[in-house]
């Protein structure tokens, strides 16, 4: 009688011989949904049915005359359904053995290029497996999100709020600076740091991370700025909002890392396509993952831009092509008469995302930033130049062929 | 936090360092895999271009251990490592330092709210493959984990030694080592009066563990003693 072993890995079932070598398999389709649907099956102790078909072709290519050995009892079962004999049998070698050579097997089926992506496979799957069954277990972390954005705008208001005011408040001090540091961190940071012009020295920019280039414009003007001398007390106060600012901007870093994970999980391919901000932004003005998954394509297009489309219907005129999808790099960095269909087409693809997200929990956004990025790039090479505006001129023309 | 006077490996735990600081005192640490990225509260240092992560003893029980001069560290860089009860991956991400990118952490954790900061964890560390399982239950996560070098357990549970043995079979090979982080009150762990500690180590020698060392956490962990182990089947 032949002995086989039998074995249900990741990418499907094998049966091997004493040898080791794989006599039959059933490889699953190379499609992440397919393989975390094939795991949770494993995981749930049910047979999947790469492993039943492998059963059936067995039998019909060698009969039943077989010892088969599982390292599952609950693949015993399944076995004598289809009148086989099975021998559990844990931590067989030629099992041991065939786990060992997965690597190699994953690259001859072509799921990976090289033994060496191996590993990196296993941690996508791993996270993408833990992540659906966090979301099977998961209540309410749609609200969490919105809450993160809120307050992740929040800060983004009271941050400006407070570099304007800190701008205006140190330029009293050193009004020079306000020209030359542009960003507002790194003003923060100037003032937080070293605070009076006696200390902005070069040691401490280049602490800082300023540019040589940069350093020494700083140190030049400092040396003969016309702002007022303030003591030590008068410029306490002013460092301590700076730092306030400094604190916020650690604050935002850890709500976005933050955000970023719960995104992943409860909206998987909105977050693949448009990112975990933009993507918490869609949530949060729809109020929660349900309300957005039930509203159309061209709902979502203007979601963000109510007042601008409320205008419109009152008055007449032109409705607003994008509402807060316009933060889309793509969007907002394309010409003006490319943006409204850009929009279109992303937020087609969005409501899809979306839709899988709150129905189905299947990961799909692969596949809709491809077509996506296809559909973008045929808009910028179809409507590379801006319309002609005479057309205008000659009447309505039919919106439609 | 004091200026880092110098940094250098640890005399008996490769790939575990020393920092040492200007007022004196060490830490031990290990080198940050994700640089610029902290799991819990610790330190970062920097040194000569290299950035190293505090390592708890307060927090983690195997830096406890190792502080207590526990006999050997048998995880090292490039080592397979099936840690049962990751939690939300204090220690986990500190073996995920040691063992580095050649290496590999199987993270097994049962509780969900838990594993959510595990996998933010995971999700940076490439070694790190997070799992969110019933660690009495092994082949259904056998899919993923491959054969290991070390099994590290600290499930807290009353039957952990049971639960060691039925991942050993799985998945540890032979002449493979074993840290346990066992519930133990008396300090002088080998007088132990409790009859579960007792328990624990017989299962462990009944399913072919030779016990290398016992040793105390106190005073950095007053409930624990960690059992080092090798799998001798
Ligand atoms: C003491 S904590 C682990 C702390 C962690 N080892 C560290 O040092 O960072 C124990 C963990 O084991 C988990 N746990 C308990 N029983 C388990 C089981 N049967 N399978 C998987 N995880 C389990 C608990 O959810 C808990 O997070």
């Amino acid at each position: 009688m032949m002995k086989v072993f039998l074995t249900d890995v990741i990418v499907g079932a094998f049966a091997i011989d004493l040898n080791g070598n794989v006599i039959h398999k059933v490889v699953a389709p190379n499609d992440i949904n397919k393989l975390v649907e094939r795991v949770l099956k494993i995981e749930d102790d049910q047979p999947t049915d790469e492993f039943l078909r492998l059963l059936d072709e067995l039998v019909s290519n060698y009969g039943k005359d077989l010892e088969v050995v599982v390292d599952n009892e609950n693949y015993v079962k399944y076995l004598s359904d289809v009148g086989l004999k099975a021998v559990l049998e844990h931590g067989s070698e030629v099992l041991l053995r065939f786990r060992e050579e997965l690597p190699k097997h994953f690259v001859e089926l072509g799921f990976i290029k090289s033994e060496g992506e191996y590993y990196e496979f296993l941690h996508t799957i791993s996270l993408t497996i833990t992540r659906s069954k966090l979301r099977r277990v998961a209540q309410k972390r749609d609200l969490l999100a919105v809450q993160a954005i809120r307050a992740i705008d929040d800060i983004d208001k009271v941050f400006n709020l407070f570099a304007s005011r800190l701008r205006e408040w140190y330029s009293i001090h050193f009004p020079e600076l306000d020209d030359l540091v542009k960003e507002h961190i790194d003003y923060a940071r100037i003032v937080a740091e070293l605070g009076s012009r006696d200390y902005i020295n070069e040691k401490g920019l280049k602490r800082l991370g300023f540019s040589e280039g940069k350093i020494n414009k700083i140190i030049n003007i400092s040396g003969k700025s016309m702002g007022a001398e303030l003591s030590g007390h008068d410029v306490e106060p002013i460092q301590t909002l700076a730092n306030i600012m400094l604190e916020l901007d650690r604050l935002r870093d850890e709500l976005t890392s933050y955000l970023s994970s719960v995104m992943k999980e409860v909206a998987p391919n909105t977050t693949e396509l448009v990112g975990p901000l933009l993507g918490a932004r869609l949530l949060s003005l729809a109020g929660s993952l349900e309300t957005l998954a039930k509203l159309p394509a061209s709902t979502i297009q203007v979601l963000g831009a109510e007042k601008a489309l409320f205008r419109a219907l009152r008055t007449g005129g032109k409705p607003p092509k994008h509402g807060v999808i316009f933060q889309y790099p793509e969007i907002h960095k394309a010409p003006r008469w490319q943006r409204g269909k850009i929009a279109r087409s992303l937020s087609t693809k969005l409501a899809i995302a979306i839709k899988a997200d709150y129905f189905t929990g299947r990961f799909i956004a692969d596949r809709l930033r491809t077509d996506l990025e296809e559909r973008i790039n045929e808009i910028k090479t179809l409507y590379a130049k801006p319309p002609v505006k005479v057309e205008k001129v000659k009447g309505r023309k039919p919106r439609r062929k | 936090m004091a200026e880092v006077v110098r940094v250098y490996g640890h005399s008996t735990y490769k790939d575990v360092y020393v920092v040492e600081l200007e007022d004196g005192s060490t830490r031990l640490a290990t080198r940050n895999l994700v640089v610029g990225k902290r799991v819990y509260d610790e330190w970062l240092f920097k040194f000569n271009d290299v950035e190293y992560r505090e390592w708890n003893a307060y927090r983690s029980k195997l830096a406890a251990a190792l502080l207590k001069g526990i006999k050997e560290l048998a995880i090292t860089s490039g080592s397979k490592v099936l840690y049962l009860g990751a939690g939300s991956g204090t220690t986990a991400s500190h073996v995920s330092d040691i063992v580095g990118l050649e290496g590999r952490v199987y993270a097994v954790e049962f509780a969900p709210r838990v594993m959510r900061e595990l996998l933010s964890v995971a999700e940076s560390r490439k070694n790190l493959i997070p799992i969110l399982a019933d660690a009495r239950f092994p082949q259904r996560y056998r899919y993923l984990v491959g054969y290991s070098d070390v099994i590290y357990a600290d499930v807290a549970q009353p039957d952990q030694a049971s639960l060691v043995l039925l991942n050993a079979k799985h998945f540890l090979k032979e002449g493979g080592y074993l840290y346990l982080a066992i519930k133990a009150r008396s300090i002088d762990v080998t007088k132990e009066p409790d009859e579960v500690y007792r328990r624990e180590i017989d299962t462990l020698k009944k399913g072919y563990f030779d016990i290398l060392d016992v040793i105390h956490l106190d005073p950095f962990d007053k409930d624990h003693a960690m059992v080092y182990a090798r799998y001798v089947k």
